[in-house]
């Protein structure tokens, strides 16, 4: 802002000296996004406009047709995806709040340990821990014959292999994704503010209403990001504690890769998905504001 | 504020120009490379003048799949040749490996191991591809022990490329206790009495296939169409919500666990999970069963083809055979092996799932053989069915 109100003349000059030490101190950094995101991404354009088979090998075609059969055979797993990922990430919103604001706000000496329980699980493989849930969730075992008993799953009910099996194991395995981002936004609000507020006759429920989930916003965009996006593409929890019906576009992408060895079609559903997840973060954005955001988190 | 934004579309509309730039060059460059089929014959040509010298062994690569060779055999190996073996575990999955070593097949580069274990399907996509070196049966004498029924597969003619290394059937494995009778037909996998607690096989060959034998088509002689019509069956099956899941390997967590009362499963498996629970039985399908085998081969361009030799030549020595057999619990294609384990091991030697008996040989029934785009064709519509 300074720099562009200042004197016009003397604005070139400066720039010309300032340029290339910005540039140089980006370097790393560019170069870095070059070499593993710029071309991998070029490439995977590419492959997707191929078309052939692994046998006989592929020529680039420009079949922006792949693009459209992908969508049209694999819509329901994207709008899946969407589903279960949004869905996730709403449980974690609501697990993960009072949590964060418990750790920021009331507890003294074992934030420490707080936090460090929301970090431990990530000392165990991510496939691991959802394996872990295979185990704990089988039909015959404690958990599962104690949910019947109570009769939250009817006798000849289950648990896994289903949709809540799913949803929930990515809400488990995203949820520090969530507390984090939230605990830092929490931890940062000056408590002057709160206290203002109910000095101005706000009461508790409205200072925290207006005051204290406002300056956590950056914290819960951050977190739902975080949660959202790696969840959409995931396949770990659909293939292990779901069945075929319950599979995502995750899943698909890595049957096409690895098993199918349908290099451009798994290419295209990547640019699909890619492109549909920036989407819904421009609206995101656009919707709760990043300039508010940014001013909130100031 | 205008200095700004002005400079920022520039730096954009650079970088977009840079990366344009750089994205026409890519795309400028050719496809994935492909191949050329080459012709059986020109490939027997090949096969009739191999001749890999007697060498000294020294470090060679064996790629097998996890829990499928009894460890102590490479050891004695190692110590009766004086070689050193490099043994990886790195099959999980056919496509896969392919897929691992694809580029260098098709650009006729050497992909680093010697030998690999693959199943019929994949090791015939090999064959045809000329992806193989061809074995020099002189250094590999003890092949003479090969089953009968395994010499003469269509896609490789008298075993010039390949050697089976283990056969297993693919029949239904069921846990008693849930299912409270013995099971004796594929058709309880479609009965509605067991409606969500059975798992199915993703594997076209071997789920299709099995569908047809229930059939009482012939597995081997199937068309393309018989294979559609029965994923087709499948699909319908899983529509109606019969199966809990696909699966590959992975049935036997759920079998294990008591989450499904039976599954379409691997007799090898079935071996190796009964010691754990006795409940766990495994049938032959009173109609036959699929046979599936993996097979030996040497990629092109091996480096060290008379190693592999030796190795094929090792493990086809009866003694060998049926210590590997005893280890890994499938159908060795060695014969004379159950006099041997007779001896030794008598449990197994009277396992039917190892050995499996005089009124089930008959209706054990191969792979049948595919084109590349029937193939491709099969695995689209199991993989619609399978919902990836």
């Amino acid at each position: 802002m300074t720099a562009a109100t200042a004197a016009p003349t003397a604005a070139p000059v400066r720039r010309a000296r300032r340029l290339p030490t910005g540039w140089l101190l980006a370097a790393p950094a560019l170069l870095w996004l070059v070499v593993f995101f710029a071309i991998p991404l070029a490439n995977q354009l590419q492959v997707s406009l191929l078309s052939g088979d692994a046998e006989a090998g592929y020529t680039l075609t420009w079949s922006f047709s792949t693009y459209w059969d992908a969508l049209s055979d694999y819509h329901a797993q994207f709008l899946r995806s969407f589903g279960y990922a949004a869905a996730a990430t709403a449980i974690d919103l609501v697990l993960a709040f009072p949590f964060a604001y418990f750790a920021a706000f009331r507890a003294k000496r074992s934030k420490a340990i707080l936090l460090a329980m929301v970090v431990l699980p990530f000392f165990v493989s991510y496939v691991l821990r959802t394996v872990a849930w295979q185990l704990i969730l089988a039909d015959h075992g404690w958990v599962v014959e104690r949910l019947r008993d109570v009769g939250l799953v009817s006798a000849d009910g289950r648990v896994l292999a289903s949709a809540p099996a799913v949803i929930a194991g990515i809400a488990y395995n995203f949820l520090p994704f969530m507390i984090l981002p939230l605990y830092v936004s929490l931890a940062k609000i000056d408590r002057r503010l709160i206290e203002a507020a109910t000095d101005l006759y706000a009461s508790r429920a409205t200072a925290f209403r207006t005051v204290t989930v406002p300056l956590a916003l950056p914290g819960i965009f951050a977190g739902s990001l975080l949660c959202f996006i790696p969840a959409c593409g995931d396949f770990v929890n659909a293939a292990l504690l779901g069945t075929s019906r319950q599979y995502m576009i995750g899943n698909v992408i890595q049957s096409k890769f690895v098993n199918v060895l349908d290099y451009p079609t798994a290419a295209a559903l990547s640019f699909i998905l890619m492109g549909a997840i920036l989407v819904f973060i421009a609206i995101a954005t656009r919707l709760l504001g990043t300039r508010t955001l940014t001013e909130a988190a100031v | 504020m205008a200095e700004r934004l002005s400079r920022r579309a520039f730096v954009g509309r650079g970088a977009a120009v840079a990366g344009g730039a750089g994205l026409a060059a890519l795309l400028a460059a050719c496809g994935i490379e492909g191949t050329n089929e080459q012709s059986l014959a020109q490939l027997r040509r090949q096969a009739d003048a191999v001749d890999h010298p007697r060498v000294e062994i020294g470090e060679w690569v064996f790629a097998d799949w996890p829990l499928y060779m009894d460890k102590a055999i490479i050891r004695s190996f190692d110590r009766r040749f004086g070689g050193a073996t490099k043994f990886v575990e790195e099959i999980n999955d056919n496509n896969d490996f392919f897929g691992k070593v694809r580029q260098q097949l098709t650009a006729g580069q050497p992909t680093g191991r010697d030998l690999a274990v693959l199943s019929d399907w994949m090791a015939a996509r090999w064959v045809r591809n000329g992806w193989v070196t061809p074995i020099d049966r002189d250094n590999v004498p003890n092949a003479r022990h090969l089953e009968a029924g395994l010499t003469d597969p269509a896609w490789d003619p008298g075993r010039r490329f390949t050697l089976p290394y283990q056969s297993g059937a693919v029949g239904i494995g069921y846990d008693i206790r849930q299912t409270g009778r013995e099971l004796h037909s594929l058709r309880e996998l479609f009965n509605p009495e067991w409606k969500g607690r059975v798992t199915f096989l993703t594997e076209p060959y071997d789920a299709a296939g099995s569908v047809l034998v229930m059939q009482g088509k012939d597995a081997t002689d199937a068309t393309l169409d018989d294979e559609l019509e029965a994923i087709e069956l499948i699909g319908e099956a899983n529509e109606r919500g019969q199966f809990r899941r696909f699966t590959g390997n992975d049935y036997t967590t759920d079998l294990a666990k008591g989450n499904v009362a039976l599954a379409l499963a691997y007799s090898g498996d079935m071996v190796q999970l009964q010691s754990d629970n006795p409940n766990l039985r495994f049938a032959y399908g009173e109609e036959g069963a699929v046979l599936f085998t993996d097979n030996l081969l040497m990629p092109a361009e091996a480096a060290h083809p008379y190693a592999a030799e030796a190795m094929m030549n090792y493990l086809y020595d009866p003694e060998v055979a049926a210590r590997l057999c005893a280890y890994v619990n499938y159908i060795s294609p060695v014969r004379g092996i159950r006099e041997i384990l007779e001896r030794d091991a008598p449990e197994i030697a009277e396992n039917p799932l190892i050995f499996p008996p005089d009124e089930v040989r008959p209706k054990l029934q191969p792979y049948p053989s595919f084109t590349t785009r029937e193939e491709q064709t099969m695995n689209e519509a199991m993989a619609k069915v399978t919902g990836a």
